[in-house]
Order: structure tokens, then sequence, then C-alpha cells
């Protein structure tokens, strides 16, 4: 092909409104073929919107896309796929009663009209797999991968239509570091020696030093720079994604508020998990740290009465309680922000305002038989501003708002409440895919509500986090207590301890 | 306070996040308010059609009439729409209504109206509760379940009492024609329902927990609803209802007959309750519309029968009206995105 001179693709000066609201505002970006182009954001930039008008699942309002030497102002999805373009998104497009091979093929499958040859599909998606340096058999069933496999499946699904571009949101969200490390390996295989390129999206800046070749940032629908690696000071990014938000220390935790414990777990067992042993203080909060699968969830949505008790105790100011649904919990002061924002805790087609008080109608926060509507107000306005809600329209509906937004009003929930001490919150990964700003805010304000007397256990899959608001942390491998310890001196110690102890469990298998 | 949102400009919204290019002032959306306001344009336009062929149609008369026909229907749609509201559907309600009914006509004689009644009553709670147990807290399928309900309770009414029965004492039998205020009671007890049915589902926080299972279900119980305890409670509403529609149905015609009674009923009230725009999944809806997609039907039913035209005729426009609804409610779902 003689135009080599010109890139792959080439956006100029894109806008995209949703009624009156400009979410795009002129975003223009360069993809050359054979590069890995990071793109960043907060959350509510326009990430998705932008990569929305790329695949076709939007259509932009005014600007251009020049993609493969050809001028488009649209697409349809069917058009961006037959021409090139590629896209794999956040959350899994995968089929698990079928096999990595069906799902590969899957409507492109090989034969005729009549039968598919699925001979020739595993022998070809075996190709395709080995071309990647992956070592997965396409005969399994997609039940049979793990999370990281299973995203490479995806993109072998992608390839096998042969894209120029390949379009990737997000996908190491929900690996863990080693599935991270094999994801990369396939994706540098797939542009730096395939020659496509390839649009990567991500919130892990550790991410970018790995495997980017430019990196661009998005703000409030514009880009703030586009660069290439090698010219990134440290601190650039964090800057340019969220300016001001780094500094300023956190305020300390509530520990040393109280004598008593607020709760201790003797030999408590989930279905999953245990037998574990720790207790919380008054004001503390304990981070869960742990791989994947290792138990975190189990744990936390058995403490809020979501599944059942196997065994040992759950003491709860002194006495010992069971708890048989989430209302008994909530009825003791334990409450749970579950991890999926989407699947768990949020209605999306009813505003904004009803989301918040959901837990709340009929209880101590809003006691009137009747429904109040300015009271209503008055309460979405005060976490809006307490945790920056926006935009803070009570009438918007939750579905609306971006990824951080959300989990605003919904980590609201449990903060409505003045009289917090001796209180108990559950969190679940309470920042995944939520942008460096918003998530400062969220540690700050959580750091408010432990100096309050409420007690915070919380699950993350993310070191850093963990360090930077935890007292004490529980180290979870196999659903097994591998460590409770006092101050986890650096992330890698906790790296290693969860690694070193997962592969220890699994040597003795 | 009313249930159409035409999207307020709101002016915190618009000064918290300043965007120089777009405008202030939003269009007026006339798609949305034409899809909005399609179900009451219909009922005037239908109603002046009908009062240019039969003028006698457009009368205080005739509207109590058509009040008279469906109050049985609208005691079992309101408490039906709030269970779809919630996601769940229930199929058993014609048969529940000939078996209430059925009970009603045994009892009269040997427990007195006020006994037999109180029967009746307890009966439809019964069934409700059967059905609540096995869906709401038990985890069956709605469809299945309700649908077994359905063949099953035709066939006990139709064991129970073989012929039809009739001959009720007049004590009971003027619930059927007797009125007050120059209502009948029929009239005021669908008017009655149809009140509760609105301050529960607008001004009562449980309504909004009905909604979120509607929407979520799982969330919903993360966030403390008992999601169970809510669903078996709305089949125990339906229940309660069929059986006082079935008191209301039997007064009416002063008779039970075990065979037709009710025969179609749980069909029509999907039918005015999918028309009113609760989608099939649950999760939005407005009872007062469905009230008005039931009158709809209630007048075109009564209409073309006052025009002589063939009940047939009239199956296959009420059945042509649903899926047209439908059509329009997919507009505002397509543009939403």
């Amino acid at each position: 092909m003689p135009e080599h001179r010109t890139s792959l693709l080439n956006v100029s000066d894109l806008h995209k409104s949703f009624g009156d609201v400009e979410v795009l505002k002129g975003v223009s970006l360069r993809v050359e073929r054979g590069e890995i182009h990071a793109f960043l954001g907060a959350n509510g930039a326009g990430k998705s919107t932008f990569l929305g008008c790329l695949s076709g699942a939007e259509k932009p309002s005014k600007g251009h896309i020049l993609f493969d030497g050809e001028d488009h102002t649209s697409f349809t999805p069917r058009e961006a796929l037959s021409k090139g373009i590629g896209i794999i998104y956040q959350h899994f497009q995968v089929f698990e009663g079928l096999t990595v091979a069906e799902n590969i093929f899957l409507g492109n499958e090989l034969g005729n009209m009549f039968w598919v040859d699925k001979r020739a599909q595993i022998y070809q998606a075996g190709q395709l797999l080995e071309r990647l340096g992956v070592s997965i058999d396409p005969r399994l069933l997609l039940d049979e991968l793990t999370t990281g496999e299973r995203k490479i499946v995806e993109i072998a699904r992608a390839l096998n239509s042969h894209p120029k571009l390949l379009i990737l949101d997000e996908p190491t969200a929900a690996l863990g570091e080693k599935e991270m490390k094999a994801l990369h390996d396939v994706v540098r295989q797939v542009s730096h020696k395939e020659g496509i390129g390839v649009i990567y999206v991500t919130h892990l800046l550790d991410e970018i030093d790995e495997i980017a070749d430019r990196v661009t940032v998005l703000r409030s629908g514009r880009v703030v720079w586009t660069r290439n690696k090698a010219d990134i000071q440290p601190g650039d990014l964090a800057n340019a994604i969220a300016p001001a938000s780094t500094g300023e220390p956190l305020p300390p935790s509530g520990l040393g508020l109280g004598k008593s414990l607020l709760a201790e777990l003797r030999n408590y067992t989930s279905p999953f998990t245990g037998p574990i042993n720790i207790d919380v203080k008054p004001g503390e909060a304990i981070g869960i740290y742990g791989l994947l699968g290792s138990g975190r969830t189990d744990l936390l949505e058995s403490l809020f009465g979501a599944r059942k008790k196997i065994g040992g105790d759950l003491i709860f100011k002194g006495q010992p309680i069971e708890l048989h649904s989430p209302s008994q919990a909530m009825a003791h002061g334990i409450s749970l922000v579950a991890s999926d924002r989407t699947e768990q805790s949020l209605f999306g087609s009813i505003s904004a305002v009803e989301n918040l008080l959901m837990p709340h109608f009929g209880g101590r926060v809003l006691p009137s038989k009747m429904r109040d509507a300015r009271a209503e107000t008055r309460l979405f306005d005060k976490i809006a501003d307490k945790l920056s809600v926006h935009p803070p329209n009570p009438d918007l509906a939750a579905n609306r708002f971006s990824g951080g937004n959300a989990q605003k009003i919904v980590l609201g929930r449990w903060l409505l409440d003045e009289d917090i001490a001796g209180r108990l919150i559950l969190l679940d990964e309470p920042t995944q895919g939520v942008d460096v700003g918003a998530r400062a805010q969220l540690y700050r304000t959580l750091r408010t509500v432990l100096q309050l007397g409420a007690s915070v256990i919380f699950a993350s899959s993310d070191p850093d986090e963990v360090i930077t608001l935890a007292d004490r942390v529980l180290v979870l491998g196999y659903g097994r207590q591998i460590a409770f310890i006092d101050n986890p001196r650096s992330e890698s110690e906790l790296v290693n301890m969860a690694h070193r102890t997962a592969s220890l469990l699994e040597a003795a298998k | 306070m009313t249930d159409q949102r035409p999207a307020m400009p709101d002016d915190a919204t618009a000064s918290a996040a300043p965007s120089p290019t777009s405008p202030r002032h939003r269009p007026f959306d006339w798609v949305e308010f034409w899809i909005t306001a399609a179900l009451p344009i219909a009922v005037v336009l239908l109603g002046v059609f009908f009062y240019i062929n039969v003028p006698v149609f457009f009368s205080w008369r005739n509207a109590i009439n058509i009040s008279v026909q469906i109050a049985a229907l609208m005691t079992i749609a309101v408490p039906a729409a709030m269970l779809l509201m919630a996601g769940k559907v229930d199929l058993s309600v014609g048969s529940m209504l000939a078996l209430c009914g059925v009970v009603a006509g045994l009892s009269f004689e040997t427990l007195g109206v006020p006994g037999a009644v109180l029967l009746t009553l307890a009966v439809g709670i019964l069934g409700g509760l059967i059905n609540g147990t096995l869906i709401s807290v038990m985890g069956m399928s709605p469809i299945i379940v309700t649908l077994g309900g359905l063949t099953l309770m035709r066939g006990l009414a139709q064991w129970l009492a073989p012929n039809p029965l009739f001959g009720f004492p007049e004590s009971f039998a003027k619930l059927g024609y007797e009125r007050w205020l120059g209502i009948p009671y029929l009239t005021w007890i669908m008017i009655v329902v149809l009140l509760v049915g609105v301050l529960v589902m607008r001004f009562l926080p449980v309504g909004r927990r009905i909604i979120a299972i509607g929407i979520n279900e799982r969330a919903a119980y993360l966030v403390g609803v008992r999601v169970k305890l809510t669903g078996l409670l709305l089949y125990v509403a339906v229940g309660l209802a069929t059986s006082v529609a079935a008191l209301m149905s039997i007064a009416r015609i002063n008779s039970a007959p075990s065979g037709t009674l009710g025969v179609g009923v749980e069909l029509t009230v999907l039918t005015a309750i999918l028309l009113g725009g609760i989608p099939f999944t649950g999760g939005k809806g407005s009872v007062l519309r469905v009230a008005l997609a039931l009158w709809l039907l209630g007048m075109l039913s009564n209409g073309l029968i006052l025009m002589n035209v063939p009940t047939e005729l009239s199956l296959m426009i009420t059945g042509a009206v649903l899926v047209f609804a439908a059509g329009l409610d997919l507009i505002r779902t397509r543009r939403a995105r």
C-alpha cells in the first residue's frame, strides 16, 4: 500500500451533543498504524461517547473521521466493522456455554449455510491464539477460562474480522496483575507485530508506562494534550486528567474514638471464605486485599446478610448476631455498597434523588409516611454538595450520570444519616471505574465518616487504595485469611503476600 | 405531582455546567408530547367518533353504563398493574374470579350474606398467598404458576358448581344496581380502588420500592427492600381485588355460571395494563394511565355495540390498538438513545 504517509485514523474537530448537553467539544485525534495509543480521561470526560462515534454506536453532531484514507462523517456499527474498526467493550461480551472456537467465530462461522465446519474453526482458532502467543485450547468452554483469558478470546474474535484499528475499553479493569501482563503481551503482539492501530483506554496510570507509545488525555470533552510517552514527566498525567486533585493530604481516620470493639469476627465462615478472625474498632477502616476470586465479595455480602453464614460468629457491639437478610443488617446499622454498580446498586431509569433515598423511605432519615418532595430534594442537595455530584440535578435519571458520579450517589445513600457513629459500612470495590479526581473526593468523604465514629470494611483490588485508606489490612487468598496486618508498609508487600500465598496454596493442591 | 415530565431545563444544572456553545432554551419536545398525549387524545377522538355516529353515546347515562361494565375489571387492573410494575404477572385472575363467584354463590344460604362475603374474600386472599408464595418467595416462574392456576381454578369452580348458581339474597343483589349520590355502588368501588392505587404508587414510599424491584431486583434487595414480601403482598392484593371483583360481577348479572364467569378477564386486564404503558418487564408506569386505557377499551366495546358492529370486529380493533400502542412506545425508546 502506497499511502504510508497518511495516518490510519485522523479525527478532526468532532462534536457530539445529547439534547443541549455538549459532551464532545471538538476532539481531534490521530492514530498511526502499529502504535498503541493510550486514551485517558476522568469519568464523564467524554471517552465513551468518543469511542461510540468511532464504533458507530453514536452519530457525531459535527466533525470528520478520516479512516484509512476515506472520509466519513458517521458510521453504522456494521460499516465500522467492515471498514476495519474493531471494538472490545469493558463489559464482557462472550458466551459461557460456547467453546473458545465457537466464541471466536460467532457470526462468522466457517462452513456453509447448512453446517458449521467445527474442525476448521478449532484449527484456525488455535492458530490465531498461537499467533497471539497464548496457549488456550480452543475446544474449552468459556466457563473454564480465567477472566484474563476471556479478554484475550474477545481480542481474538475481533482480529478474526481483520481490523486495522482495534479499540480496547478498559480491558484490564477486572484483571489481576499476572493476567494484565499476559494481556499486555497480546496487545503488543497485535499492534507492533501486525501493524494494527490500537486505542487503549485505561484508568491505571502504571499501565501507561508499561504499554503506551503515545498518550492522549481528554477532559470535559476536549483534548488536553497528545504526547509521546518519552515526553511525559511524572505527575503530568494526573494533572492533565484532574488538575488540582493532587496534593492536600487526607484527614486521619477516626481510630481511637472508642475503647470497645464495634465488631468481631470469630472463625467467621461464609460459603467460599473463612475461617476469618478479625476485629473492627470504632472509627477504623479495614481494607480487604486479595486477587479476583479471593472471596472478598463473598465475605462482605455475607456480613450484610445477603449470603449465608456457614459457621463462626459475628459479634456486633458485644452481641453475637445472626443476619438473614439485608434489611436485618440495616436495622443493626450495617450497610453495603456492592461491587457492580449497574448490576447491583443502581436503578437506572429513575431519578437520582430516588436512587439516593431508596433505602431510606419511611426510615429514620426520611420518617414521614407520605413522600415529601422538598425534604427529598434537600437531602439530595446536601449529598450533591458534599460529594460534588455532577450535574447536581436530582431529577436526572441515574443512568445519565457518568460512572464516578453514579458511584457518589450510591455511596451517598449511607452518608445521609447524620447519626452515623457506631455504624459499619461495607464497601466492595468503592472506586471501581472512578477517576482520579472523584476518587480523592470519595477518600476524603470516607475519612470524614470515620471521624464521625462509623467503621468501614472495604475490599479493593488496588493495593494503592488499600495502603491509602486502611488502618489495618486483611489479606485474602483463595478464600483463606492469609494475614491481618497492622501497618502495611508498601504496595509490593501486599501484592507479594497475596501472590506468594496464592501460589503456595496452588502448589499444595 | 404530574405524571408526565417534559424535561424542564434546570437552571441550577445549566449554570453549574457552563458550556458556551450549548443553547439555553430547549425546544419543546413535540414527539414526546404526542406519544404521551396519544392515549388521552385517542379517548377524546373515539368519543367524538361515537357521538357523531350514535348521539346517545355521549350522555351521563351511557358514561355510567361504561363505568359499570368496567368496574370489576378496574378493581383487578389496579393491583395487577402494580404487580407488573414490580416485574411480575398474574394470569390466573379470570379463573380465580370464577372460583370466588362460585364460593360466594354456594355459601349465601348456609353462611348468610356477611359470612359468604368474608369467605369469598378469604378465598381470594388464599389464592394470592399461594401464587405469591410459589412465585415471589420460592422463585417459580410467574407465567407458569399462574397459567397453571388459571386452568386449575377453572376446573375447581366447575367441579364445585356444575350448574349456574342464581337467586342471591336481595341484600346482596342490590350491590349490583343500587346507587349512592346517583352513582352505582359498583362505580364507587372502582373509584376507591383507583384512588388507593394512585395514593400508593405516587405518594407512599412502598410505591417507589415496587418500581425499584421492577427495575433491578438485586439492587432493591441490597438496599434493604423486602423483595419477597413485597411481591407476596402484591399477589395477595391481586387475589383480594379479584374476590371483590367476583362479588361485583355476580351481583351485577345476579348469577354465577362457573363455566363462563370471568373468562378472558386476565387478558383484558393485561391488555389495559400494557396499553397503559407499563412494559412487560416492569419498572415504570402509572396507575391512572392504566385506568384511562381500560376506559378506552370500555368505550370501544360499548360504542361498537351501540353502532351495532359485530363483536368480532370489536375484538380485532382492540388487538390492533394494543399493537399500535406498543409501536408508539418503541419510537420513544428508540429516540432515548
